[in-house]
């Protein structure tokens, strides 16, 4: 199969790339339109904009990495591509934060499971945050068209036994699954998406939107940190960022300008409300970083009596809905059951433990299989989200407290899957927990689930997906931008990002946010050729 | 990792909890270990350069966060952490072990500055004799703890109902293991075969230039 890197390609011709690290001496740069972030927000509207004319600048903190770094190997991935070098955390440390840090964003680490966000979710925000524009009707041209955009379809190829487990465990227990549709064109079905795809395959940013914009003569700018907006009377006037070393962390002492008639801010849930804290945007209701969901996520592993190879093979091909929307939209917390790739560096470092348990948990990784939960936050009055502050240096950091609400949906899911592992044929299943032991029979785990301590440390709680943050909303004083992703105070800034979400989307969010971006960029394209 | 600052846990144990608070081992003195560590001299600054037996850095490794006395900790620990994985032939055990510490230095640097703020808090809590006594409850030095009394420590940490020290039991032992297993050296203790060689042979990323 022939793989082409359409980065080296476009480096060649003379994109318009430039890295930080090369950033010698102070410098202003103009354009129409700054993009902070090249993720899934980021890079929608880079390109759209540069597609309807508009000179575009692009700023990553993150640095370009492309088809030559990516060589299936955790540890250098890990370091490199994420936010602090895998180990982001809410404050307290309870919760692992999973998010991407390079060119593409969290697209390029993701593992390409791509669905329109539900409908209840956005019939949801429209009763509540007077969303009626996004209504699933009005959107449903909006998710077409991105479909397309990233090659978006069900997976084609069997499910790896990682995933058939969990097929097999529904049809076997009577509950719905499904197909995952994926973002992927020539998938060689290896199963490192989460370590940048080896082959091109995977349609994130990094090969769809970041070269389309690029294409269209945008700037990219990476390994550069946007540090603070700069407000001359009710309207921006220019960025200020800094370039790192080549070591991606080491701040230069050089500073860069950037002016723009207009800003565009996609830098993540964590990103986004940290750099308008940082920039002391007008936020007079107190809205600003407050209601970030995380789908709290819950997982379970369990042995199998056949080789699973949970390395191997596209990592998330089949989903159950079954309890997500059950018993209402703003029910009990409702979750959506998918699996994780178990990969050594990640098995090692999900699974508590240590010494001869770890090492014999371990050395079952062939036959492991493991399940996880994204829970729903953000539908009830118990679950208000996390908040997103400033650190003393200035970056952003997540406090996350878990209500009992959630405590009970997580217990609920610890308990469906276990369920679902048992019926599926596993000799032995144990909860990610610190109280679990291994669990022999289905009543057993049941019985032990039941009062297995709910508590934050001892049950190992994680996400991949952050939203909120800037939620958006008809009211002002509910929320920080309108539904078209203006900020409610500042006339020339627009939130592009999963930040937007006024509560969790109850699937994995990344359509959601290449949709609601290339909605709003449109109609940004329009006001700013007018 | 985990932030060792603030140590907000809703502990059953109410008096153990009060005692962290106003304690020895309260977030006060969590947050000074930094600072008394470097009023009596102990090594805060990154061990540099170092002699290295690691195969894979021939001459030597730059420690950029890690300290001597970090170092010791972890050649403590290490034992207790991956336990049999480790190799039991000497020299190559030294070898797994001190390569093992560089890959912890190397992942730890890459976590940026606010993280490594609370790591610092943590490895000096752990090796400033008064507090390791105290919090640790480790009444050795590090150079003198044996395996058995380092996996004692540990499990201390991992069954304690304060959430602070689930909190750096987590934080040592993520990164050990990570640092350990998820190294091409140990994928065979997993018995994981590493990428799929039909795909290594035909990308050019693993071509001998790439």
């Amino acid at each position: 199969m022939a793989v082409t890197d359409p980065i080296a390609e476009g480096l060649a011709k003379g994109w318009a790339v430039t890295d930080g690290a090369t950033l010698d001496q102070d410098q202003t740069f103009e354009a129409d339109v700054v993009v902070v972030g090249t993720g899934a927000g980021g890079g929608t509207t880079a390109e759209i904009l540069a597609k309807a004319g508009l000179s575009v600048i692009m700023v990553e903190e993150g640095r370009l990495y492309h088809q030559k770094d990516f060589k299936m190997d955790e540890l250098a991935a890990y370091a490199s591509l994420y936010q602090e070098g895998m180990s982001r955390v809410t404050r307290d440390g309870a919760i692992a934060i999973l998010q991407g840090r390079c060119v593409g964003g969290s697209t390029t680490v993701n593992w390409t499971s791509s669905f329109r966000t539900p409908e209840p979710t956005l019939n949801y925000w429209a009763d509540h945050f007077g969303l009626d524009g996004l209504r699933p009707d009005q959107l449903a041209p909006w998710f077409d068209d991105r479909h397309q955009r990233h090659n978006i379809a069900p997976w084609q190829v069997p499910p790896n036994a990682n995933n058939d487990t969990l097929k097999r465990a529904c049809e076997q227990l009577g509950w719905s699954w499904a197909v995952i549709p994926r973002n992927v064109k020539g998938c060689w079905n290896l199963g490192y998406c989460g370590v940048g795809c080896p082959t091109n395959a995977k349609q994130g940013a990094l090969t769809t939107t970041v070269p389309g914009a690029l294409e269209h003569g945008a700037q990219l700018l990476h390994g550069l940190r946007a540090d603070r907006l700069v407000l001359n009377q009710d309207r921006i006037s220019h960025l200020e960022a800094t370039p790192f070393a080549a070591d991606s962390i080491t701040p230069k002492p050089v500073r860069i300008q950037i002016r723009a008639r207009h800003f565009v801010v996609a830098a993540s849930a964590l990103g986004t409300p940290g750099l308008l804290l940082r920039s002391e945007m007008p936020d007079p209701y107190d809205r600003l970083g407050k209601r970030t969901f995380i789908h709290p996520v819950n997982a379970t592993l369990a042995e199998m009596p056949e080789k699973t190879d949970p390395y191997y093979g596209a990592p998330q091909s089949i989903y159950s809905d079954e309890f997500n929307f059950k018993l209402g939209v703003d029910g009990p917390a409702g979750f959506k059951l998918e699996v994780p790739p178990l990969h050594p560096a990640m098995a090692s470092g999900v699974l508590p433990g240590h010494g001869e348990v770890m090492a014999d948990n371990l050395s079952k990784l062939p036959w492991l299989q493991s399940m996880l939960a994204l829970m729903r936050d953000g539908f009830h009055p118990d679950s208000q989200g996390g908040t997103v502050s400033l650190r003393d240096d200035g970056s952003p950091v997540l406090d996350y407290p878990v209500s009992d609400y959630l405590w009970q949906g997580l217990r609920q899911a610890y308990l469906r899957m276990a369920e679902a592992q048992f019926a599926a044929g596993a000799r032995q299943v144990r909860l990610i927990h610190m109280d679990s032991p291994w669990y022999r029979t289905w009543a057993e785990a049941r019985a032990a689930i039941q009062d297995i301590p709910m508590r934050l440390h001892r049950a190992r709680l994680f996400t991949a997906h952050q939203m909120g943050g800037c939620g958006m909303g008809k009211d002002p004083r509910e929320s920080v931008v309108d539904g078209d992703g203006r900020h409610h105070q500042v006339s020339n800034l627009s939130v592009h990002d999963a930040s937007l979400f006024p509560t969790s989307i109850g699937a994995n969010p990344q359509l959601s946010v290449y949709t609601l971006a290339a909605r709003n960029s449109h109609q940004l394209a329009s006001r700013l050729n007018a | 990792m985990p932030r060792f600052s603030s140590p907000d846990e809703t502990a059953p144990d109410t008096g153990r909890r009060r005692f962290l608070k106003t304690g020895l081992g309260g977030a006060l003195l969590l947050s000074g270990a930094s600072l008394s560590a470097g009023l009596s001299g102990c090594a805060t600054t990154p061990a540099g350069l170092q002699p290295s037996p690691s195969s894979e850095i021939p001459d030597s490794y730059r420690f950029r966060f890690l300290t001597h006395q970090d170092i010791v900790l972890f050649e403590a620990l290490l034992p207790a952490i991956v336990g049999s994985a480790l190799t039991e032939q000497p020299d190559l055990r030294r070898q797994q072990l001190r390569a093992t510490i560089e890959r912890i230095d190397a992942g730890i640097v890459q976590f940026g500055p606010a993280n490594q703020a609370e790591l610092r808090k943590l490895f000096d809590l752990l090796n400033l004799g008064l507090t390791r006594i105290t919090v640790a409850r480790v009444w050795s030095s590090w150079a003198n703890v044996t395996t058995a009394e380092a996996n004692a420590f540990l499990e201390r940490w991992r069954t304690s109902s304060v959430g602070l020290f689930n909190n750096g039991y987590i934080a040592l032992t993520k990164i050990s293991n990570v640092a350990f297993y998820g190294h091409r050296d140990h994928w065979a203790v997993s018995g994981y075969p590493g990428p799929p060689e039909w795909a290594t042979k035909s990308l050019p990323q693993f071509q001998t230039s790439a």
